[in-house]
């Protein structure tokens, strides 16, 4: 596999005002995504990328109006859709550093499918969800991740959908970066968004974020600061799991279920839970704690580093194609099937085939088949017509050898040879003992009984048939039957694979054959 | 000796159409394929098509199971797969009755009565046995106990082979006599035989036996004394092979990038009859092709849709259904003003059809399909072979308008194929891509700023310094590209886009009208009819009609010349695969009241003679 050197790119010394774009920013005042955007233009400087080499993609909705005022590139595409633009824009340029702004409807709902793929692919994005708890841009419809029972203009007596749980959603979904935090906890989530920016994979990040005009105080649990240390646990890696206004209370496990216990009394931290970000059933256990039961856990819930970006994978895939396959050449591609030439005047046909392009339409289940069953019991055939297509000529042959003459061999001796074999014909070779005709008893009688007086005068060359159709003795009988019929042969020479010969067989062996069949 | 070309037995003729049909088990498509290739190797024009069932495994014998190919082979050029068969090769009880009303009448049946049982008949719904019971009268029938000879010939397999691998054999068996049947050499096959099969020397000596023994049997048997020739056809010189449209459009893809020096892209979801090229492309990673099978038919769009934002050449196929959930992000494509290739392999609709059958129901689709006015470049091909062509025209269409481009292709053209005059990949023309340049200067980038000429916006990659753009679905203002409701912004960004197609006129080459450039009858066609058109307007202008063809590869923008050449004729005739879709648009556009419609909505590609006599009957 060939390395890929990519040059180290010189990262000027921005500042948040570096990602500011000209477009002035029209969320509702107060609007919780005010907090993210701020927060994001932060942390972008420290990301390690020179901003040209930064895209941000969103769907449709309050959130997804964000790349608009990030100066870098950016795509406000449609409804639930950003991640797979992300996703070819990725493939198309690994090299991007791409982030998916999405909201809980447009990711959850409509985008639903998509937001899975993207992580189950697990394509190097930051996918960032704002989780506002309802559809803000539409005027206050309850949305996927509503609580039951929310009452809007959509669900005047509550909603009754159950709520997605954005963490498990993404854990199911088996995205190898999954984290939560909170638009105004801003320390938290530049903590955050600076770590899904360093993870190669698909980072999901929920962010909390509070929608003043619809549905406001709906995370204020979590971010009022009075509340925040008891109702928020705040995870890290290695540590306990510890929250509480005095840090007096923690998570431990009770058989498979955490349980919130309280520090002392015989409770020490060595009890407690310590979060492994690696630990897949652990991040299970801490998507389903939620408040009031439970603290709502934020930071880091799963991070796997083991496996491979999907746009490295393509890429891998690509060179080492690349790399199996030699310089690809558009010429031998066009060729890679049967081919064949026509000249300006003659027809030269070559057949030649190379196994690229497959062949055509085949049929996959015949060639499944060919080792499974098909029924249907065999009919009685005419025998006769049966054994000639079959049965190759060897079965006429009893290991005589043939007889030939040479070239300049006399007709006395060829015809001599005919009498004391009792044969109807003799093969005429050259010197390797290739036919390069045939003299026969109707040659005798045609050419030779009435003309000729002084038979050892002259050559058999002379009077033979040139160049006769010979047969190899593994074709079936039909075919020197055949050849027979149609060219009116009597005999025929048979020769092995090297075009030797090595017997004749005659009219009469065949009907000697047919015969078989009668007795 | 005696020369083979002087023997009586043989008659010579100018093109047989052949057709071999058989269960979905019974490997008819490839065995059609061999025939299909010995004879082009030969020298014959070819043209093919497969018909395969839309059941993946239909159960074995009935009539929902039957898989057919049949194969057009000719001295002369030909442009169709022909309209019925002279002959027919009939695997089963089931293969007869589902291809018998095809069959010319008076034409040739080759028929395993092995296979006619009293279990298959039933599952046929033959009360009698059709190759008994006098019913087919009107045919010359041959009867051949295929899967008992077939057994018999392959007796020495018997130790390493059960007997249901040796009846799979019987396809080659099949084949081998139909090549005796039409003189071809077996050496084609023999050689795929050990491609395909060579890895398992039993089975690929199995089916070497089979073919030289339906061969030699069919040369013994008195039923086939004669024997039919169809001599080479005058082809230009050139390195041929035969090609489906699917492959070739695979194949001009990949040319198209590799002439424009950029990774191929392609982004699909499976769908019947395009998978095909995706299946196509999956292989060619050596040509930085990246192919990505999306979660759904929108994510396929998507993906292209950022791929293309990246600078790749990006391309998404897919038949009507898909185009259906593709239409907001093709819309979304067409207001970013990326370059992109969406091809739709257009099935029998509405909803989802007659997924193997070809039908053109989706032009109006492609013009008008979208939300508000979205005027997309429309192409298509004339015959699989086109494909080729129409893919690298569509790049640069794309390119030149910086417009999504829509290629419609049809179930016919996708799967059919015909003999491909390999070209030399230097002599097509470099496509042309250029990308603004970074800058230091702090100048504000103008992402809408028009090209004066072709009225297309620069295309600047994420990645390039001093570029940093946003795009959106959102109206716009022009040159910066920023929201805008401004009515007079819209209503300049609609006509702009308008524009922006309509000038891709410039780059459509004077229309070629067939025939006489005035006179009584104008065939206009687009897309897959173009073959039996063409064979039929030809057939008329000999029998002493005044028509003349015109066939349309490009559909948006139309030709420029075209409206002047429709007003030179008094009538106009359009067949099409649909209920008019091509006609209602031409006289939407040029008001004509003389243009005739010829519909077709069976699943079927039209044939010679049907268009021929529509022909006739208008003189
Ligand atoms: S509606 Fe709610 S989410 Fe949308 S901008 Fe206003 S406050 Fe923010």
């Amino acid at each position: 596999m060939t390395e890929n050197v990519i040059p180290i790119k010189e990262i000027p010394n921005y500042s948040r005002k570096d990602f500011q774009s000209d477009q002035t920013v029209r969320w509702c005042p107060g609007c919780g995504d005010y907090a993210i955007l701020a927060a994001v233009q932060k942390a972008l400087p420290d990301i390690g990328k020179r901003k040209e080499d930064i895209v941000f993609i969103s769907g449709i909705g309050c959130s997804s109006r964000f790349p608009y005022y990030m100066d870098t590139y950016g795509i406000h595409s449609i409804h639930g859709r950003a991640p797979t633009l992300a996703t070819g824009l990725k493939i198309a340029n690994p090299e991007l550093s791409v982030w998916v702004i999405t909201g809980d409807g447009d990711g959850l709902s409509i985008g639903g499918n998509h937001l899975l793929h993207a992580c189950r692919r697990n394509v190097d994005l930051q996918i960032l969800l704002f989780n506002n708890r309802i559809y803000g841009l539409t005027k206050g419809q309850y949305s996927p991740t509503s609580k039951p029972g929310t009452k809007t203009k959509s669900s005047p007596m509550g909603s009754i959908d159950e709520a997605f749980n954005p963490i498990a959603v993404a854990l199911g979904a088996s995205a190898t970066f999954i984290a939560r935090t909170l638009d105004t906890g801003v320390k938290h989530l530049d903590q955050m968004l600076l770590e899904a920016a360093a993870h190669k994979g698909s980072s999901f990040i929920e962010i909390f974020q509070n929608c003043i005009i619809f549905n406001d105080k709906t995370w204020d649990y979590a971010s009022d600061r009075k509340q925040q240390p008891d109702t928020v646990l705040f995870l890290e890696h290695g540590k306990p799991m510890i929250f509480g206004k005095n840090n007096d209370r923690g998570i431990r496990l009770n058989g498979l279920q955490p349980e919130v216990v309280e520090l002392g009394h015989g409770i020490t931290e060595d009890d407690l839970l310590i979060h492994d970000e690696t630990n897949r059933n652990l991040a299970y256990l801490l998507s389903q704690m939620d408040y009031p039961d439970f603290p709502v856990p934020f930071g880091v819930l799963y991070r796997d580093t083991t496996k491979p970006a999907y746009e490295q994978a393509v890429m891998d895939q690509i060179h080492q194609a690349q790399e199996k396959r030699g310089k690809p050449d558009l010429r031998d591609l066009y060729m890679s099937d049967y081919t064949w030439t026509v000249e300006p005047d003659k027809r030269e046909t070559q057949a030649i085939m190379r196994d690229e392009m497959g062949t055509g339409p085949l049929d996959e289940e015949y060639l499944d088949n060919m080792e499974k069953s098909l029924t249907g019991e065999p009919q009685q055939v005419n025998k006769i017509h049966e054994g000639l297509s079959i049965d190759p000529i060897s079965n006429l042959l009893f290991g005589r050898n043939a007889i030939t003459a040479q070239a300049g061999d006399s007709l006395e001796r060829a015809i001599k040879l005919m009498q004391d074999n009792n044969i109807g014909a003799i093969v005429v070779v050259d010197s390797s003992k290739r036919p390069i005709g045939i003299f026969t008893e109707t040659d005798v009688l045609r050419k030779v009984a009435t003309q000729i007086e002084d038979l050892s005068a002259r050559r058999v060359v002379d009077f033979m048939t040139r160049n006769p159709d010979v047969l190899q003795s593994h074709v079936p009988i039909a075919h020197a039957l055949y050849l027979m019929s149609i060219h009116k042969y009597r005999h025929l020479p048979i020769v092995n694979e090297d075009g030797v010969v090595i017997d004749v067989i005659s009219f009469r062996d065949v009907v000697k054959y047919i015969q078989d069949y009668f007795v | 000796m005696i020369e083979h070309n002087d023997v009586k037995t043989f008659e010579e003729v100018e093109n047989v159409v052949i057709r071999f049909a058989g269960d979905s088990g019974d490997g008819m498509q490839l065995t059609g394929t061999q025939f299909a290739n010995t004879s082009a190797v030969f020298g014959n024009d070819i043209s093919t098509l497969p018909d395969y069932p839309a059941e993946i495994r239909a159960p074995a014998g009935t009539l929902a199971g039957v898989s057919g190919f049949q194969v057009n082979l000719s001295s002369q050029h030909i442009r169709t797969p022909g309209d019925a068969p002279q002959v027919l090769v009939a695997m089963n009880p089931a293969a007869l009755a589902a291809n018998l009303g095809d069959l010319e009448i008076g034409g040739t049946i080759i028929a395993n009565t092995d296979a006619f049982t009293t279990g298959n008949l039933k599952k046929a719904h033959y009360d009698e046995n059709p190759l008994e019971d006098g019913s087919l009268k009107g045919y010359v029938v041959h009867r051949v106990p295929l899967t008992s000879i077939n057994r018999r010939a392959l007796e020495e397999f018997e130790s390493e082979m059960t007997s249901k691998d040796i009846d799979r054999c019987q396809n080659f068996f099949a084949l081998g006599m139909t090549f005796w049947i039409y003189d071809r050499p077996l050496q084609t096959t023999k050689t795929w035989i050990q491609q395909k099969f060579g890895k398992n020397p039993t089975i690929a000596a199995a089916n070497t036996k089979a073919l030289e023994a339906g061969y030699f049997y069919a040369e013994t048997a008195e039923i086939f004394q004669t024997r039919y020739r169809v001599r080479p056809a005058k082809l230009p010189p050139g390195t041929y092979r035969n090609i489906s449209g699917n492959q070739a459009i695979a194949l001009g893809l990949v040319t198209a990038a590799q002439k424009a020096g950029k990774p191929l892209f392609y982004g699909g979801y499976p769908i019947t009859p395009a998978s095909d090229i995706l299946h196509n492309l999956a292989p060619l990673k050596q040509f930085d092709v990246r192919t990505f099978q999306a979660e759904d038919e929108i994510a396929a769009m998507g993906s292209i849709i950022g791929a293309a934002f990246g600078g790749a050449f990006a391309v998404t196929a897919t038949s009507g259904p898909g185009i259906a959930l593709k239409s907001e992000a093709m819309n979304l494509a067409m207001v970013l003003e990326l370059p992109m290739i969406i091809i739709n392999v257009q099935r029998g609709g509405p909803s989802t059809g007659m997924p193997t059958k070809p039908e053109q129901g989706d032009l109006l689709q492609a013009m008008f399909g979208r939300n508000g006015d979205s005027p997309l470049p429309i192409l298509a091909p004339a015959t699989p072979a086109d494909n080729f062509n129409i893919a690298i025209e569509a790049f640069r269409f794309a390119v030149r308008a910086m417009s999504p481009v829509v290629i419609l292709s049809d179930g016919f053209l996708a799967t059919s194929s015909e003999p491909w005059n390999i070209p030399d990949p230097d002599s097509i023309e470099p496509i042309v891509v250029t990308h603004p340049g970074p800058r230091e200067n702090g100048n504000q980038f103008l992402p809408y700023r028009r090209d004066g000429e072709t009225l297309a916006r620069p295309w600047a990659l994420p990645g390039t310094q001093g570029l940093e753009h946003r795009l959106g679905g959102l109206a716009k203002a022009p040159d910066t590209g920023n929201v805008s409701y401004d009515p007079n912004h819209q209503s300049l960004m609609i006509d702009l886009r308008a524009e922006k197609v309509h000038r891709l006129q410039e780059m459509i080459p004077p229309t070629e009208v067939y025939g006489r450039k005035s006179g009584d009858l104008l065939v206009i066609t687009w897309g897959s009819p173009f073959g039996a058109a063409r064979s039929a307007v030809a057939r008329a202008q000999t029998a002493g009609l005044d028509v003349s063809h015109v066939h349309l590869r490009h559909l948006n923008p139309l030709p420029r010349d075209l409206e002047a050449i429709m007003k030179r004729f008094k009538r106009i005739l359009l067949p099409e695969l649909n209920t008019g879709q091509l006609a209602f648009l031409l006289r939407g556009r040029f008001g004509m009241g003389n243009i005739e419609s010829f519909s077709k909505v069976t699943g079927r590609p039209f044939s010679i003679n049907e268009i021929y006599k529509k022909i006739h009957e208008m003189m």
